[in-house]
């Protein structure tokens, strides 16, 4: 019972070790797959949004090199139409003044730096300003963050992406996409400025993995899966267990009977003895006084009434041990058993001694069970003595020519149970004196195995009979009486 | 009924113990045929504190007894160096337990039912077996007391003759005259009560041994 408990407690642990072990290995798995994707949906973010601020610089550079082909056409008014992003262009011919000190901060910076510079970034409108120094006319333009952005392109959807991708810039930013930052567990964070010197805004991708998106089906399936393999090297650990025991308590029992019959034997030496010892003294010693001239009558006489008194001690002692080892009423005890049940459990106990002496036994039984009265434990004794008694007489011939068959049928009025075995069989003398009390033809046998299976046959209202088997070896059928039928019609 | 004790002090006594009343009543009747008294035991300790370890008989003993084994009593009386031999029996004896007996120093081992003739003859021999470890003991002990008498010139003699020298020779040994070497003789063989030099060697041979190893 401890040991079954042990047994539970250590699959137990080792359930919970198991499935832990495979649970962070998902979830590792899950996390490197989810940072793959989130990394490659930010780099293609950076890629296409450095993509667009160079453009931005393209269309300055070609503003400035159109100018001054005609003063007044001012072509980059269309400008807006081509790139939505464009709000307005403004310009500073040579000798005006920029409306905005920004711009003109700005168009410094641009002349120092030979190329467009930023101004009046303001984020919380989504607004910007690039400024590009040129002669005789510089260029502004006004920028709108959110039309920056490719929508077509971008690789995640705007709307229910759980990446939140920011603009960033000195301070301000700009949220592209909002996405959706979970509570707690891992946070993927990308951060790199646009491939553009003019425009140096940073992009910031965020994503945060929450408890609630690890893997967690995968993960119960896997705990189940565990569950279930454990469960079933435990049931058959202990089935293994329990047909150990089994087979200890089939041995032990049989060591159990020696030693009773030894300790039997022992006390009934002693018993006996004491009250032979006293009659064969007095008888004796009788017969020597006897001789004696005169013979002492007297002590003659006293004599012989103690050897009767101690023959009659001798008598009473057997008749005690009788009583004792008396059976108790078999034919009180009798109960539908199904035969061919009661076959196969003998022959699961025994198949250790089948396989030591290489025995496959061979069982023919009909497909509807027979079902006779019998005593269980009676009845589990004889098949048992019958079979150990065939494997013996198997082990005196070649384990190549060893065939033991086990044939239950319905036979006429009772249901019969016969053990077949291709042993040295034997010759008529044995078999007329097979069961009787310590006949035995094994130098280590006692003689009373099939004496005993006799008796609980005849016992339980059958018989058991031994025969020659053709060509070789012997036959021991077993025949109980059928059970009646029961008003379902079954027995 | 016939008297078991005989009125005859000298005649050798068997000392039964079993715990069975019958068996001893018959075993005692029985022994008696042959002129053996009995004492009769019911249990080993009453025995071993109560019997008379002198005089001269033997211990018929039965294996399985309650409380103590017969193996057990044996054991006990040859420690204690009780001389009288002792002849075990058994209702279901086995080779292990008549090895153990033996070994401890029984006489005999019988199994019971015992016939009478065995019986009688294993206590017949034992008790023949007795009287002469008796009697060869008392005759060790008034050799050992004569040969306490002599004084030490008669010891050397005595030690020269059993080494067979002449008095001739036994003179030169001890630088004394053959003729004191003859009175020592005479005298040493008085004292020592010897009728012949033969007996004189076969009794005394041993002790002188004994003496010159010491």
């Amino acid at each position: 019972m401890r040991k079954a408990l042990q047994h539970r407690w250590v699959g137990l642990l080792l359930w919970g070790l198991i499935t832990a072990l495979g649970c962070v290995v998902l979830a590792r798995i899950e996390l490197v797959q989810q940072r793959d994707a989130f990394e490659t949906d930010a780099r293609i973010v950076h890629r296409l949004l450095s993509q667009r601020v160079v453009q931005h610089d393209a269309v300055m550079a070609t503003l400035a090199l159109l100018q001054p082909a005609a003063p007044d056409s001012k072509p980059e008014q269309r400008l807006s139409a081509l790139y939505p992003q464009i709000l307005s262009v403004q310009r500073r011919d040579s000798g005006a003044f920029w409306p905005d000190e920004r711009l003109r901060v700005a168009e410094t910076l641009s002349r120092a730096l030979g190329r467009p510079a930023l101004a009046g970034v303001d984020f919380a409108r989504g607004r910007y300003h690039l400024v590009l120094a040129s002669e005789p006319t510089s260029y502004a333009l006004e920028m709108d963050v959110r039309a920056v952005v490719p929508w077509s392109e971008w690789p995640m959807a705007h709307d229910t992406s759980a990446v939140r991708v920011l603009l960033e810039h000195e301070g301000q930013d700009w949220v592209l996409q909002p996405g959706r930052l979970g509570q707690g567990g891992w946070r993927f964070d990308f951060r790199k400025h646009l491939a553009a010197e003019s425009q140096p805004f940073d992009v910031v991708a965020r994503r945060q993995i929450g408890w609630n998106e690890l893997p967690w089906t995968g993960m119960l399936g896997w705990s189940a899966l565990v569950a279930a393999a454990l469960a079933g090297g435990l049931a058959l650990m202990g089935q293994r267990a329990a047909r150990r025991r089994a087979e200890e308590l089939l041995r032990l029992g049989q060591v159990a009977r020696l030693n009773t019959l030894g300790e039997l034997a022992a006390g009934m030496a002693h018993e006996l003895n004491q009250p032979l010892t006293a009659l064969l003294a007095n008888t004796q010693a009788s017969m020597r006084l006897l001789e004696e001239a005169p013979p002492d009558m007297p002590t003659i006489r006293s004599a012989m009434a103690q050897a009767v008194e101690q023959a009659r001690r001798a008598s009473a002692v057997v008749s005690r041990l009788r009583r004792a080892v008396e059976r108790p009423d078999l034919a009180a005890q009798l109960q539908p058993v199904d035969l061919q049940q009661a076959v196969q459990s003998a022959l699961y106990l025994l198949e250790p001694e089948f396989r030591r002496r290489e025995v496959v036994p061979l069982v023919d039984a009909p497909p509807a069970s027979v079902t006779v009265m019998a005593e269980p434990v009676a009845l589990e004794q004889i098949i048992h003595n019958l079979l150990m008694n065939a494997l013996q007489a198997l082990e005196q011939v070649p384990a190549k020519e060893r065939q033991l068959a086990v044939a239950v049928k319905t036979a006429a009025g009772g249901g019969e149970l016969a053990v077949l075995d291709s042993g040295p069989g034997m010759t008529e003398e044995v078999r007329s004196r097979i069961f009787e009390p310590f006949f035995t033809t094994r130098e280590a046998g006692l003689g009373l195995g099939l004496s005993l299976c006799e008796t609980l046959a005849a016992g339980m209202g059958g018989s058991l009979k031994a025969e020659q088997h053709a060509p070789r070896g012997a036959v021991f059928r077993l025949s109980l009486p059928l059970a009646p039928l029961t008003p379902q019609g079954k027995p | 009924m016939r008297p078991l004790n005989a009125g005859d002090t000298l005649s050798p006594l068997i000392h039964l113990i079993d715990d069975d009343e019958a068996v001893r009543s018959a075993l005692t009747l029985l022994i008696s045929t042959v002129g053996l008294r009995v004492q009769t035991w019911p249990d080993p300790s009453a025995f071993m504190s109560g019997f008379d370890r002198q005089t001269i008989g033997a211990i018929v003993l039965d294996v399985r007894m309650p409380g103590i084994s017969g193996l057990t009593v044996l054991d006990t009386l040859v420690a204690q160096g009780v001389d009288q031999p002792v002849i075990m029996l058994t209702g279901h004896g086995t080779v292990e337990m008549c090895r153990r007996a033996f070994k401890a120093g029984a006489a005999e081992f019988l199994e019971k039912p015992v016939d009478d003739e065995v019986l009688l003859e294993a206590l017949q021999n034992a008790v023949r077996q007795h009287v002469k470890s008796r009697e060869r003991s008392q005759t060790n002990r008034h050799a050992q007391e004569r040969y306490a008498q002599l004084s030490a010139r008669e010891c050397d003699v005595l030690g020269l003759i059993i080494a067979g020298l002449t008095n001739k020779e036994i003179g030169r040994a001890l630088d004394v005259s053959p003729r004191t070497v003859e009175t020592h003789r005479a005298n040493l063989f008085a004292k020592l009560e010897a009728d012949s030099l033969a007996q004189l060697i076969r009794q005394y041979a041993a002790l002188v041994d004994e003496a010159d190893a010491r």
